[in-house]
């Protein structure tokens, strides 16, 4: 850390506090009691709505099958249904990160080293589709997909089909869609890690005799590392709640959580049914999460 | 340096005093705050539905009280979940439900009885329409879920049906139809296929063999706007919709549309107004104003839609366009609330979400 003064130095730790404010000119101790507000926050909002949550998918459940309470958690694991939803919901969401990945990576690489005065440009370019509606661009991809829209326009035009192809009816538009709501969320975490490599590490490889691939695969790749992680965190997180992009793509092709979710809530009202599916789809992300932070560790880059 | 604090010249006794005060808000008497309404929150479905509410109903709610009232855009499930998340300060004062949703309030307890003395318009809607809100509300309009389609792709419509899934199977056409998450759906296309596919409320065998064979050639929608941009676009030709939505499109300049009562009749569609518990007792003038003649006929002229005020006289054109509700059938909506579940899962099984 470094002081106004410009001189480095390590703050003096206090065995009660690890949280630090700047006083005149030096770091002071406070106390713990400064993240009670987050704190509050947190146990009121997050902690408090989860407890009730998983009560309620008991409590209703013993309502429904009076002396078990685990009617709607025993319906998820037995019923091949419902196992085969939960494994579309982990595919779908870890296939739309692998995607995101790699469609994402050179246009945090392009931003980073090539962009240079149009970086700024890029960057607007990545962040305007946030800055609109998610109907409105799920809308757009319909259009773009429909019988008359211009895929199957072009694809006929140029001889390739003779009639149009019912992509709407297909999981294509739905991933496509999901990529693109999502694609950001990676390009940025990447580009951030990127720019702090040190680029005189890749110019040494290159002069000891790496190839442009070899410096890549050996030096960038495994420094990013920690940008794709963040990244991979971010997509797959997002990923595995949405359900409007699959509501209005997709034509009920993929069936994920989200989406019974949403139908408990809207069509049958099975209140205790949808809090059972949203703690099995919380336990599913948290496990994958934790599987991508051990990954992420075992090839050799600090974790977050 | 400069305070930019938003509390800038209050001590924090005033402040504290301030906070107290917000706190004894809620245990305040209803009728004290009710007394200065200056604003009810009431509900609407989206598209031209909405500027029809506004224009018919909220204008003269308005003229009328001097009181303002929101229009929440949304669904009757959604909007009934909202209430129930706070029954003693409901964020939705006037509800609007399909009799399915309306029985679901009422049983809840969410919504009040209504009578004559609290709605004079009352007097003038026929009981059934009254008796479909089980005493808590009334229907104000109605419209028959039959089939839409494009002229210019079905030159040929089908005049039931029968007829239609029949041809959707042989693949004629690209067919729209309505997800089990339309809140509707249940009722004007579950319910009345398996009618008229032979099988019933009990059975409905005949309507997921029918949609098994119909697949290739069905793209599904999931709202009332969706169906008409799927049109637009040419996505769909021909699919389940209702004749006021339908002639309202029309009436913007697609006139590529047109609508078919089937042969065995369109499904009764109604949407029930209900007065919610605990709200301001100047909602029922709300309610009041969805009854009376006037707002109606200028509500049916927009929409297309049958209303319910016996004193409506309908112009020419609607007299047309407006499906006789003898030409309809009206779905067991109690059962169809009790099998929803088994039916949600069944489709989701063999259809997709």
């Amino acid at each position: 850390m470094t002081t106004p003064t410009g001189t480095a130095e390590q703050p003096t730790t206090s065995p009660r506090s690890g949280l630090w404010s700047r006083g005149a000119g030096h770091y002071q101790s406070v106390g713990e009691w400064w993240i009670l507000p987050a704190a509050i926050f947190l146990v009121v909002f997050f902690v408090v709505p989860l407890v009730e949550n998983a009560e309620k998918s008991i409590a209703l459940s013993q309502l429904l099958r009076p002396g078990t309470g685990d009617g709607y958690y025993l319906k998820l694991f037995t019923d091949p249904y419902y196992l085969w939803v939960i494994g579309q919901t982990v595919i779908l969401s870890v296939g739309v990160t692998a995607i995101c990945v790699v469609v994402g990576y050179p246009i945090a690489l392009y931003l980073v080293r090539h962009a240079g005065r149009w970086s700024g440009l890029v960057i607007f370019l990545l962040i305007a589709p946030l800055l609109t509606s998610i109907i409105m661009r799920t809308f757009g991809w319909r259009v773009l997909f429909a019988r008359r829209g211009l895929f199957n326009e072009t694809l006929m035009d140029i001889g390739w089909i003779e009639r149009p192809i019912a992509f709407l009816n297909g999981p294509v538009p739905a991933v496509i869609g999901l990529v693109h709501v999502l694609v950001p969320f990676m390009i940025l975490s990447i580009a951030s890690v990127l720019r702090n490599i040190d680029i005189g590490l890749e110019e040494s490889a290159r002069l000891l005799g790496a190839g442009r691939i070899r410096t890549f695969m050996s030096v960038t790749l495994p420094l990013s590392l920690d940008g794709i992680g963040t990244g991979a965190i971010l997509v797959f997180l997002l990923a595995n709640g949405s359900f409007v992009t699959l509501l209005l793509l997709g034509g009920g092709s993929i069936q994920t959580l989200p989406l019974l979710i949403y139908q408990q809530f809207n069509t049958t009202r099975d209140f205790g049914f949808a809090s059972a599916m949203s703690n099995v789809l919380l336990v599913v992300a948290l496990a994958c999460l934790y599987l991508q932070l051990r990954l992420i560790r075992r090839r050799g880059v600090k974790g977050g | 340096m400069k305070d930019r604090s938003i509390l800038k010249g209050l001590d924090r006794r005033q402040v504290l005093a301030g906070l107290g005060a917000a706190a004894t808000l809620p245990l305040m008497p209803r009728t004290a705050l009710a007394a200065d309404v200056k604003q009810i929150t009431v509900t609407s479905y989206g598209g031209i539905w909405e500027r029809a509410i506004r224009e018919c109903f909220v204008t003269d709610f308005k003229a009328r009280t001097g009181v303002d009232a929101e229009v929440l855009i949304g669904g009757p499930p959604q909007w009934i979940s909202q209430i129930e998340a706070n029954k003693d300060n409901p964020p939705i004062h006037v509800l609007v439900a399909t009799p399915d949703s309306a029985a679901v309030a009422v049983k809840a307890g969410l919504v009040d009885p209504i009578s004559v003395e609290k709605v004079p318009n009352l007097a003038n809607v026929p009981q059934q329409f009254i008796d479909m809100a089980l005493g808590h509300g009334a229907a104000f309009d109605y419209g028959a879920a039959g089939l839409a389609y494009n002229k210019d792709t079905v030159k040929n419509p089908p005049k039931s049906i029968k007829e239609f899934v029949e041809r959707t199977i042989a693949g004629e056409w690209k067919a729209g139809l309505p997800t089990i998450s339309y809140a509707p759906a249940p009722q004007a296309f579950v319910w009345s296929f398996a009618d008229a596919l032979g099988g019933g409320v009990e059975n409905l065998d005949p309507f997921f063999a029918a949609m098994q064979k119909m697949r290739p050639n069905v793209v599904f929608w999931t709202g009332v706007t969706d169906f008409l941009n799927l049109m637009d676009a040419g996505e769909v030709d021909i699919g389940v919709y209702y004749d006021g939505r339908t002639w309202a499109h029309y009436d913007t300049g697609k006139t590529y549309i047109d609508f078919i009562n089937p042969e065995e009749g369109g499904v009764m569609s109604p949407v029930c107004t209900m007065k919610v518990k605990n709200a301001p007792e100047i909602a029922w003038e709300y309610v009041n104003s969805m009854l009376a003649p006037g707002p109606q006929a200028e509500f049916a002229k927009i929409l297309n839609y049958g209303v319910t005020n016996t004193q409506v006289q309908y112009d020419e054109l609607r007299q047309k366009r407006i499906t006789p509700w003898e030409k309809t059938r009206f779905p067991p909506n109690d059962r169809i609330g009790e099998l929803l579940p088994a039916w949600t899962e069944r489709w989701n099984k063999e259809i997709g979400a």
